[in-house]
């Protein structure tokens, strides 16, 4: 598998993994993070300099945006949001990833090894 | 060097993004988000049992290359993607060059214009002078173009002489027929064809090109640390 190729499934991991988290509610670069690293048990990974290019990449596309709002230690963070462009986009964004998935499962049978 | 117990995480991102071959600077939001998250990672670090240098050095490490990270950002904010950028300031102008060069010598030969003969004593060379003439022209055009869009002082450069690198690819490229055809004394011919067709064009293209070469696009003050 050619670099490119490895580079283009983790963005598009990463977006999956990111619209998921936000769609169920606002959360700043760290939470994000560290929620992503949490839940997958640290299968992903995100470091800020994985992150925060990924970030600001959907958010020029419009699929999140970002407001400075104080947190609950009352330190200003910047919080994203999913907007309605990006709650469009992870559906078929889930889709993707379901046939990705399944098809690798038909060559490989990933999902039982 | 940032203080160990308490680091200035705003001062330490703006230096490690710094680069002096950068024209732009990250706005201070986007350093204020960084320093942020290093801040929190620094602190949980040290909530797992770290120490304070150990935890800073973690920290450091979320992080490889501190100008491939700046670059990335970049491009993630700017309004248009990577390749237009390039398109704009390099492939245009270079191509505003070259067909300008490349006309004005179609022009000159369809009006009747005759190249001035010089000999050398082992060669002749022949010299279009009021192509040469209006080679600065196109010189000027090339890096006016790339400045306006933003271009490098290298960019401009390049985009200026475009019409003289193009000629030297091709002596480049038909040197070897060349070499195989009239031996070693071709290489004279060589010598003499980058001197007539790439050398003094040249220099006349960056005689042009000068004036947009001087003023660079300077660095936009970097703010003072808080």
């Amino acid at each position: 598998m050619t670099k490119r190729i490895r580079s283009k499934i983790a963005r598009g991991s990463g977006e999956l993994a990111i619209l998921s988290l936000l769609a169920e509610q606002p959360l700043y670069g760290f939470e994000i993070s560290k929620q992503i690293g949490e839940r997958t048990g640290g299968a992903l990974k995100f470091t800020l300099a994985s992150l925060y290019p990924l970030l600001y990449d959907m958010e020029k596309r419009g699929w999140v945006e970002g407001h400075w709002q104080a947190n609950s230690a009352g330190r200003d963070r910047r919080y994203y949001r999913l907007t309605p462009g990006g709650r469009k986009q992870l559906a078929p964004l889930k889709e993707e990833w379901r046939t990705f998935f399944q098809a690798l499962d038909t060559l490989a049978g990933v999902s039982h090894a | 060097m940032p203080d160990w117990n308490r680091p200035d995480w705003k001062k330490i991102v703006r230096e490690r993004m710094a680069s002096p071959n950068s024209p732009l600077i990250l706005k201070e939001e986007v350093i204020a988000e960084l320093a942020a998250h290093l801040e929190e990672t620094c602190e949980e670090a040290q909530s797992c049992g770290l120490d304070a240098s150990a935890a800073l050095e973690r920290t450091l490490q979320e992080v490889n290359d501190w100008h491939v990270l700046a670059a990335k950002i970049r491009r993630a904010k700017s309004k248009e993607d990577p390749m237009n950028a390039r398109t704009k300031t390099l492939w245009l102008p270079a191509l505003a060059s070259l067909l300008g060069a490349s006309l004005a010598m179609t022009l000159l030969q369809r009006v009747g214009v005759r190249p001035r003969l010089v000999w050398t004593g082992q060669v002749e060379m022949a010299f279009y002078v009021p192509w040469l003439a209006l080679l600065p022209l196109f010189g000027a055009s090339g890096a006016y173009l790339s400045r306006r869009a933003g271009g490098t002082v290298r960019t401009r450069v390049t985009a200026s002489l475009a019409p003289v690198l193009w000629l030297l690819l091709l002596c480049i490229l038909t040197e070897p027929l060349e070499l195989a055809s009239r031996g070693f004394s071709s290489l004279l011919y060589f010598g003499y064809g980058l001197a007539q067709y790439v050398a003094i064009p040249g220099i006349a293209l960056l005689l042009g090109a000068l004036p947009f070469l001087r003023e660079s696009r300077a660095p936009e003050r970097q703010p003072r640390t808080t």
